[in-house]
């Protein structure tokens, strides 16, 4: 098992970035090395080749000055003295190219009698050297010819001093390359193994488990900072989420509650029919209060999950406002509001959206504005166009809702504390703000400027220019 | 969900019209639960229920069998509901269809409506949503081209636009009219609250407040006669019905 995991270990290791960003920069450190070893090389070998050059035409010059007899017994000596180290071939020649005396035997096929250096190679000095020479052939005193020759030893020796000492140098420094990666990658991967360690314990459900915060202020850390922001995020959202459940647990018992005591009192007591049927009723009520809850959870569930932009159309605004005038004038008229219509100068105003949704949303700010007006109030509906806006505005003499109250009345179940009495699923605006989200247009609550005298609310829709359809369109 | 239509009794059960042979039902629902409660509700109400659970076996069912009426749900085992609605109206079966589907969108209705279904309804339902329904499938309303349409002491002039009670001519608004068309084309029959919506207003969702109930308010103090009984009669837990002697 040990051994196991230590394996396991082992191939982690090499999977690492920081360890495959080694193994990436030893292969660059020998490229490197290997173009030091060329260029190094090819100018040494340029150097040395001038250098062989100056040294045979100054040995030329030299010899040139002497008498044919004394040159030849100078050439005889060379053939055999220490000097050969310096020029490999000293050979005279007759005019007619003859040999006389040296080490070289035949004229080389490629050489010319000018004074210029020129590089000859093995087949043309006549099998008498195996490597390149660079040769030189000039005119002495009694019409002879004196070659002088230098090979390129001293060139294939560099070659291998320079190859040796790379050799040398390199092995080491890819292993201490190597050693540094290991030991940086192990030390990356034990932060990732605690990173890995606290992910698994959230996930198994301690969601208050963070990643571990090192003191380094690297990518590494920047990443585990960004994931811990959002798991403050997610379990923000989650107690959201718990407190929304708690809600609605409340919400249904309430009136679940109610049934069972009344159910509880009517076995006990009177079993009249009438009051029978008076329990009954009221049962009915309240179950009915529960499926409304229920069904409009699924609904903004259901809006806020399907993103459904199929039943998009083009959508006049003049008409749906007609339409929920149709539908909630008689209900105003209990109340003694008056609900209408307010419209400005501007032309008829399209928006692209579902319109069933639109009347939802547009039912449910009515619904809202009407039940929370007192008796003689107004309730006004505007729409005019604003920067390429459209806005639709339902404006009320009501209670209004106090400013600190405007952001959490599109959450689920929330309820002012004035309007605790007022019967509602508490769902309405969660209902409007999810089939807004859908169209993109936004809900602003505003203060109304209807009445100033009573600080009714107004909820302003609107849609951005992107949603509205200009005529003609 | 639901509740014993004899709450009332000075109404007859309102729910069950005793039909006079037996209405044959199909249900093709793969929910067996579901399909439970549906077959004991029917069948308490009078009907005749045969149950299906997938759609291939619904489908040879629908084909050799007469029925009056098919409950047909969307996702079925086999063979989908559209489909099969598809299938039966190629094969000239033209048995209206209510289609039952799990809570959803428009477009959905719009596509089971144009598959060949006469009517849509979202589950959770309530019974008494589908058995009014049912019946308003079974009693297709007199479309008929007639101008007139009487229903007790009331008669509605489709082209003058005008109604009166019993000679008496009553002011109606258009959205008040368009109501009592939809109620006198249906006389004697439940209509929900969600039918109402859907028919005469065109809405499709259910509103917090009691609308239907005030509209059918301001209506009620129109075509009534005082010390007569109410033409529009409450049914407790399902809607509305105009009662016709």
């Amino acid at each position: 098992m040990a051994r196991g995991s230590c394996c396991v270990f082992r191939n982690e290791l090499f999977r690492t970035a920081t360890f495959r960003l080694t193994l990436a920069v030893v292969a660059a450190m020998i490229g490197s090395a290997a173009l030091q070893f060329f260029f190094g090389y090819s100018q040494a070998s340029v150097f040395e080749a001038r250098r062989s050059d100056m040294l045979l035409l100054r040995e030329a010059s030299i010899l040139q000055r002497e008498t044919p007899q004394e040159l030849e017994q100078q050439v005889r000596d060379r053939a055999t003295d220490d000097l050969r180290i310096l020029l490999n071939v000293t050979t005279l020649f007759d005019s007619q190219q003859h040999y006389i005396v040296g080490d070289l035997h035949n004229w080389p096929a490629d050489l010319v009698a000018d004074g210029h250096v020129h590089v000859i190679t093995p087949e043309a000095t006549g099998g008498g050297s195996s490597t390149v020479l660079r040769m030189v052939a000039v005119k002495v005193p009694g019409e002879r010819y004196l070659v002088l020759g230098r090979s390129r030893h001293m060139r294939t020796e560099l070659r291998l001093m320079m190859r040796h000492s790379m050799l040398v140098s390199i092995v080491p420094t890819v292993l201490f390359a190597l050693m540094t990666g290991i030991v940086l990658s192990h030390r990356a991967l034990s932060r990732v193994k605690d990173m890995h360690e606290a992910i698994d314990r959230i996930m198994e459900g301690d969601l208050h488990e963070r990643l571990p915060a090192g003191k380094q202020n690297d990518d590494l850390q920047r990443l585990a900072g960004s994931v811990n922001r959002m798991l403050d995020r997610l379990e923000q959202l989650l107690d959201e989420i718990r407190d929304v459940g708690n809600d609605i647990a409340h919400d249904l018992r309430t009136p679940l509650a109610r049934v069972r005591a009344r159910l509880d009192r009517a076995l006990n007591a009177d079993h009249s029919a009438e009051a029978l049927r008076n329990v009954i009723s009221h049962t009915i009520d309240d179950l009915d209060q529960s499926f409304a809850i229920i069904t409009a959870l699924l609904r903004i569930g259901e809006i806020e999950n399907g993103r459904r932009r199929a039943g998009f159309g083009t959508v006049d605004l003049e008409s749906l406002v007609a339409d929920i005038i149709d539908l909630y004038e008689p209900i105003a008229e209990t109340k003694g509001i008056a609900l209408s219509h307010v419209t400005g100068d501007d032309p008829p105003i399209h928006v692209l959206g579902d319109r069933d949704l639109l009347i939802e949303v547009l039912a449910n700010l009515v619904d809202n504005a009407i039940k929370f007006t007192p008796e003689g109030g107004r309730v006004e509906i505007r729409t005019r166009m604003n920067d390429g806006c459209a806005m639709l505005q339902i404006a009320d003499t009501g209670i209004g809702i106090p400013a600190g109250e405007r952001r959490a009345v599109t959450g689920r179940f929330y309820r002012s504390d004035k309007s605790r009495h007022i019967p509602g699923s508490g769902l309405g605006l969660s209902l409007v703000s999810a089939i807004l989200a859908l169209h993109h247009a936004r809900l602003d609550i505003l203060q109304s400027r209807v009445h100033d005298s009573l600080p009714g609310a107004t909820m302003n829709i609107v849609f951005p220019p992107s949603g509205v359809v200009q005529p003609g369109n | 969900m639901t509740m014993p239509s004899e709450i009332n009794p000075s109404q007859p059960a309102p729910l069950a019209p005793q039909p006079v042979a037996a209405t044959r039902i199909l249900l093709i629902e793969d929910d067996s639960k579901i399909a439970q409660e549906v077959v004991e509700e029917l069948e308490s109400r009078g009907f005749h229920v045969q149950h299906e659970e997938s759609g291939a076996a619904g489908l040879s069912m629908g084909l050799n069998a007469h029925f009056d009426v098919m409950v047909v749900d969307r996702m079925l085992p086999e063979l989908d509901g559209l489909t099969l609605i598809e299938t039966l109206r190629e094969r000239k079966v033209h048995v209206p269809v209510l289609v039952l589907s799990a809570l959803s969108a428009v477009d959905d209705r719009v596509s089971g409506l144009k598959a060949g279904g006469d009517d849509y309804l979202t589950k959770p339902f309530a019974m008494e949503e589908l058995a009014a329904r049912l019946e308003a499938l079974l009693r297709r309303p007199d479309n008929s081209r007639q101008t007139m349409l009487r229903a007790g002491p009331l008669e509605m002039d489709l082209i003058e636009r005008t109604v009166t009670r019993a000679g008496v001519p009553i002011d109606l608004l258009p959205r008040e009219f368009r109501l009592l068309e939809y109620l006198m084309r249906r006389p004697n029959q439940v209509l929900t609250r969600n039918m109402l919506l859907e028919d005469v207003w065109n809405y499709r969702f259910i509103p917090q407040t009691n609308l239907v109930d005030v509209h059918i308010g301001k209506l009620r103090r129109k075509i009534d006669e005082s010390g007569k009984p109410a033409l529009i009669q409450s049914i407790r837990g399902a809607g509305f019905m105009l009662r016709v002697p």
